[in-house]
């Protein structure tokens, strides 16, 4: 890890802008490529899952009462099952790149209509995750490494450790079973309650928290011992002023760099937390997809959970630019 | 812990560990326990873990029986005897069967160099925009319960990290002097991967292994927990969990079991690894 | 130096900015407008004086004949008849009703000066409509042979070709529930609810919430302490459901498995009121399968069905094992003197082997070949399904039968039925449906069979005896016992479908109201009755 304590470039705007776009280029393909992967995969359902899709398609527009045989040959012809797939596939794809995401088979929904009210909820709770483990994690780590080998050190490490090693899932199951079982202090499930988002938010905090903390931790330790850091004391500055001025950007850099990482672990861990917490967000959307094999609905939300994956890494690619200019991301 | 735990970029500085220090130890000892339940438990056991006896349901753990009876009164501990077998088998399959194929990729890709290679990163990219737990979801749709969706899934998944890493080490090592020596001097690709690529490129393997089994193992424990993941009656370590969950009231020993399982596995993973690589 | 302080003061207020403005986005949706239209979120909290029903049944749609048992069941929509516990016909929208001596011409005089939640009067003519609309599209309303319906004066006249004893019965339904005009786009799809209950929809976020308020143009007194506001939520899991009464966020939980059933009886903050319903949950066979069109496996697979054991470890109560297909609560139709369903594996193979499947190899029977092997769907909206689906699966490998168990939703069934794929399926059926057990019998065991009864049953005299039945008009209700007793006995001995258990519905109520009482037809939940303590 390289380290400065003064920008080398004249930082301007267009010098940032010319760092991140290569970045922001990449990123943008791979949004397309999300896109192209997710309908294809979906694509291929709709003519391998067992049973009647176009049956199963009628029945979820008419419903169950009013679908007869002309009506799902009727879906049959519309939506081409009965064409070859190369066909087919390409105008699925092209579809899908209008932003055409069909109707849910479920409840007869345009599948953007039900994904736009279900984001909300998955973004505030993403954001919170991402706020309250920023907060708990990299904190923690700069404390702890201010000290190496001493009390806080090794209790981060032990918990760490173990936080580590369980799933979210599991974490989420402990944390209903302490907070909200046995000292009912926090709602169980549900979104009617401001504090509702507190027990998802702070399992998915906790289970980035206890990496980015030893993340902060090494960076922290490294900083504490570098050369020019013993100069800034050395200097007459207090171990408060050093640490603002000079310790902190260096330690962002790699924990921020760490946090494009952990969005692999935020974006599942939305999944399967909404799903325990009965979250109604997108990843709760998507279980509940599958279960019902209601294929639009899957592509949609699959799509906006990578979607959004790749414009969270590129927040971060933009960030770590920011922080640090002699990055090439 | 996630699938893609980590960026290959992290493995090109770091030099792998060869002492063990108290940490690996205890990983180990804990890894080998494990391994050795998931290996002879069923044998050991010796019951079958789909045979039911309803009216010993919920039955308390005994010295014949250690763990009791679940809820349909089979045996709790052959049920997790073979859930941990079917979760780490399936686990080590999928590793091995990215592992190898990821590999082969990766050293093609890097020696041949231009359109291959080209190409193959395309879809490497196009694979690893998508995180892996949200893939394997997608394919577990198109068969529900099933184990073809878990292994091919996973696989896939995983198989990015080994390409990444074999083609990025390769690149640097084809340009280094004593390779382009051996080239030089006529000995065939063969003996060159042999003698100078995989002894370098073992250990980097090794430990991506070591946290893509972790991720296999939790990929299918948290299908089965959402509850796409296979169908009853098969025992795995995660639809066991959510199965046994509503009686953590009356037998807490019973939910216990397979989270204990989980935790201990992946924390002997864990363990394994030096605290530089920290993911 | 001042260059690099300038430079980093202008980044870290573009860093506040961005920050501020990240935490603003979140607070935007709490201002959305509450009366937007089905997809209106109310993000307000639940405050002290919402009673919070939480069910696992999920709106899939707004139309009555999807998801309209949630209106009825919260009180908001009404239908012409009504039900008491006992099943006697009540009057509702409807105030008397008569039938002419050929039982050809049915009456219903309307309750005069009742309005709909938007103001418009509830005429014969908005009654007229939806009762058409519902006739129009196949449900329970093509059970009667309806020849026409009309509006006369103040009354809805239905004219049958036949005489349909339940006629007044298939009104109570929760399809043929009257909506205002103002519910109905152009096109005639229903775009919001709009009915004449004592409680009026405030929001609905499709497919897990709606809010309702009470309804002051209902009429009838102000009690202090009574519910005024409400709010349904779904949930899917059970134990989230049991969760949510103990920790006090919700006050009403229905659909409760066992292990919650036994950690509530225990809570300080919740009590739990059960009833038996007329509700059983059975094996539903497609006996037009090449496998299970032979009555004797049919029979062998009911004689492996352990009901007490399923009943005991798995619904706590030995006694809902079902020795019949009707409940002893539904008297009438429930006869004691019916030998009851056995168990017996030994005699289970015994019948396989007659029927030509004989062991093979891996324990599971063979037949020229072909494997016997099938599977059983299920759904996991009442939880207990998909544990007896595993008990089952286990009980018929045990005899030879190798089962797979495809759990998935409760739509699942009606499509299988339909498109012919079902081959087993594992299903709660309620014949309290329509409150008169003909009509629902009609509907299951009739001459096609039904999404929730039988499959490919090849049997004249159960429908034949059920029409009978219900085109008996007062003049001979004397056969109607035997003609009952016969049916019974029919369906035990031919096995379309295989009782397993009978239902017991638990409530979980939160001590903070009092009045609560299970309705055994599962109409309403009764929360116009309930009052805060």
């Amino acid at each position: 890890m390289t380290r400065f304590s003064s920008p080398r470039m004249h930082d301007t705007s267009l010098n940032l802008v010319r760092r991140i776009a290569p970045a922001l280029a990449h990123r943008l393909l791979q949004a397309v490529l999300v896109a192209l992967l997710v309908g294809t995969l979906c694509f291929f359902m709709t003519r391998m899952l067992p049973g009647d899709m176009a049956y199963r398609i009628a029945a979820g527009r008419y419903g169950y009462d009013m679908v007869t045989t002309a009506a799902a040959e009727a879906v049959r012809l519309e939506l081409g099952l009965d064409r070859p797939w190369p066909a087919a596939l390409v105008e699925w794809w092209s579809r899908l790149l209008q932003f055409d995401l069909g109707v849910s088979q479920v409840t007869a929904q345009p599948v953007a209509m039900e994904i736009a009210w279900q984001l909300g909820p998955t973004v505030r709770l993403s954001l919170m995750a991402m706020g309250l483990s920023l907060l708990i994690g990299p904190t923690l780590g700069v404390l702890a490494g201010l000290k190496p080998g001493g009390v806080l050190d090794r209790f981060t490490l032990a918990i760490s450790t173990v936080l580590r090693a369980l799933p979210s899932f599991l974490l989420g199951l402990v944390l209903v079973l302490l907070f909200s079982v046995k000292l009912g202090v926090l709602p169980a499930a549900g979104h009617d309650d401001h504090g509702s988002i507190m027990l998802p938010a702070l399992t998915l905090a906790l289970g980035m928290a206890a990496v980015s903390c030893r993340v902060a931790r090494d960076a922290m330790v490294q900083v504490r011992g570098s050369a020019y850091f013993a100069f800034a004391l050395t200097k007459g500055l207090s171990l408060r002023h050093a640490l603002l001025r000079h310790g902190l950007r260096n330690v962002a850099a790699p924990v921020v760099a760490y946090l494009g990482v952990q969005l692999v672990y935020l974006v599942e861990g939305v999944v399967l937390v909404e799903t325990i917490f009965a979250w109604p967000g997108i990843g709760h959307a998507l279980v509940h997809a599958i279960f019902g094999r209601d294929v639009p609905m899957i592509q949609g939300t699959a799509l906006v959970l990578g979607l959004m994956f790749v414009l969270f890494n590129a927040l971060v690619d933009a960030a770590c630019a920011f922080i640090d200019p002699r990055r090439r991301p | 812990m996630s699938m893609h735990s980590l960026s290959s970029d992290d493995f090109i500085d770091t030099a792998p560990q060869r002492r063990l220090g108290r940490a690996q130890l205890a990983g180990i000892v804990l890894l080998a326990a494990i391994g050795i339940f998931a290996l002879f438990g069923p044998w050991l056991v010796g019951i079958d873990p789909a045979a039911q006896q309803l009216e010993r349901y919920l039955e308390a753990p005994s010295l014949a029986h250690p763990l009791g009876f679940d809820q349909l009164g089979r045996s709790a501990l052959a049920r997790l005897a073979h859930a941990a077998q079917l979760s780490l088998a399936l686990a080590l399959v999928s590793v091995l069967s990215a592992a190898i194929p990821g590999t082969l990729v990766g050293l093609l890709a890097a020696w041949r160099g231009g359109w291959l290679e080209r190409v193959l990163a395309a879809i490497a990219d196009a694979v690893l925009a998508l995180p892996g737990l949200l893939l394997v979801l997608l394919l577990a749709a198109f068969a529900p319960g099933g184990f073809w969706p878990l292994y091919v899934g996973i696989s896939l998944a995983l198989w990015v990290e080994y390409f990444r890493v074999v083609r990025a080490a390769t690149r640097i090592l084809m340009a280094s002097p004593h390779v382009e020596a051996a080239r030089l001097l006529g000995f065939g690709p063969l003996h060159i991967v042999r003698r100078h690529l995989l002894p370098e490129l073992l250990p980097r393997l090794f430990t991506l292994m070591r946290f893509g089994f972790a991720g296999a193992v939790l990929a299918m424990s948290a299908l089965g927990f959402v509850g796409v993941g296979l169908q009853p009656p098969t025992p795995e370590l995660g639809v066991m969990m959510i199965e046994l969950l509503p009686y953590y009231g009356e037998a807490p020993w019973l939910v216990g079991a397979p989270v204990l399982t989980l935790f201990l596995t992946l924390l002997g993973l864990l363990l394994l690894s030096p605290e530089k690589e920290t993911a | 130096m001042s260059r690099s302080s300038e430079v980093s003061r202008r980044r870290r207020s573009v860093l506040a900015a961005t920050v501020t403005a990240a935490s603003l986005l979140p607070w935007r949706g709490a201002s959305a407008d509450d009366r937007a239209g089905p997809h209106a979120h109310a993000f307000t909290a639940a405050g002290k004086d919402v009673l919070t029903v939480v069910g696992p049944w999920e709106m899939t749609g707004l139309d009555p004949s999807r998801a309209g048992y949630m209106f009825q069941r919260m009180e908001v929509v009404e239908t012409l008849l009504d039900v008491s516990n006992r099943g006697r016909l009540q009057p509702r929208l409807a105030t008397s009703w008569q039938v002419s001596d050929d039982g050809l011409r049915w009456r219903f005089r309307l309750r005069g000066n009742r309005r709909f939640h938007d103001g418009s009067e509830i005429t014969p003519e908005n009654v007229l409509m939806c009762l058409r609309r519902a006739h129009a599209r196949p449900g329970v309303l093509r059970l009667a042979d309806i020849r026409a319906l009309s509006a006369e004066g103040g009354d809805i006249v239905i004219a049958l070709n036949r005489p349909f004893a339940p006629l007044p019965y298939l009104l109570t339904h929760f399809s043929v529930q009257i909506l205002a005009p103002a519910s109905f786009d152009a096109k005639g799809n229903v775009v919001r609810i709009v009915g004449s209950g004592p409680f009026r929809i405030v929001s609905i976020s499709m497919p897990q919430q709606f809010d309702v308020e009470r309804f002051d143009g209902y009429g009838g007194l102000a009690v202090p302490g009574q519910v005024r506001r409400a709010r349904y939520i779904s949930v899917a899991r059970a134990e989230t459901r049991t969760l949510l009464v103990q920790s006090g966020q919700a006050e009403l939980a229905f659909s409760l498995d066992p292990p919650s059933i036994r950690a509530l009886r225990t809570s300080p903050k919740a009590v739990l009121v059960t009833q038996m319903l007329p509700r059983t949950t059975f094996l539903k066979l497609n006996s037009g399968h090449p496998i299970l069109a032979d009555v004797r496996v049919r029979r062998a697979i009911s004689l492996c069905v352990e009901r007490q054991g399923i009943a005991r470890a798995l619904l706590r109560d030995a006694d809902l094992g079902a020795s019949q297909l009707f409940p002893p609560s539904m008297s009438g139709w429930h006869d004691p003197a019916l030998a009851p369903l056995r168990t017996d594996p030994a005699a289970a193979r015994r019948l396989l082997a007659d029927a030509g499947w004989l062991p093979g190899p891996d324990g599971i029977r063979y037949k020229n070949g072909q494997r016997l092997a099938l599977s059983l769907t299920t759904f996991v909206d009442r939880p207990e399904l998909p544990l007896i689906a595993a008990a089952l699966q286990e009980e018929m490998r045990q005899i030879g039968i190798a089962v797979r168990v495809v759990i998935g939703n409760s739509s699942d069934i009606p499509a299988g039925h339909r498109s012919g794929n079902l081959q087993l399926g594992l299903v709660a059926r309620n014949f309290g449906n329509l409150p008169d057990p003909v009509a629902t019998l009609l509907q299951d065991f009739g001459i096609e069979g039904g999404d929730w009864g039988a499959m490919g049953w090849r049997n004249a005299e159960v429908p034949a005896t059920l029409a009978r039945l219900a085109a008996a008009t007062q003049a001979d209700p004397a056969p109607d016992a035997a003609a009952r007793a016969r049916v019974a006995a029919v369906l035990q001995a031919e096995l379309p479908v295989i009782p397993v258990v009978w239902y017991r519905q638990v409530c979980a109520a939160s001590r903070r109201i009092a009045g609560v009482s299970i309705d055994p037809f599962e109409r309403s939940y009764r929360i116009s009755q309930l009052q805060w303590t």
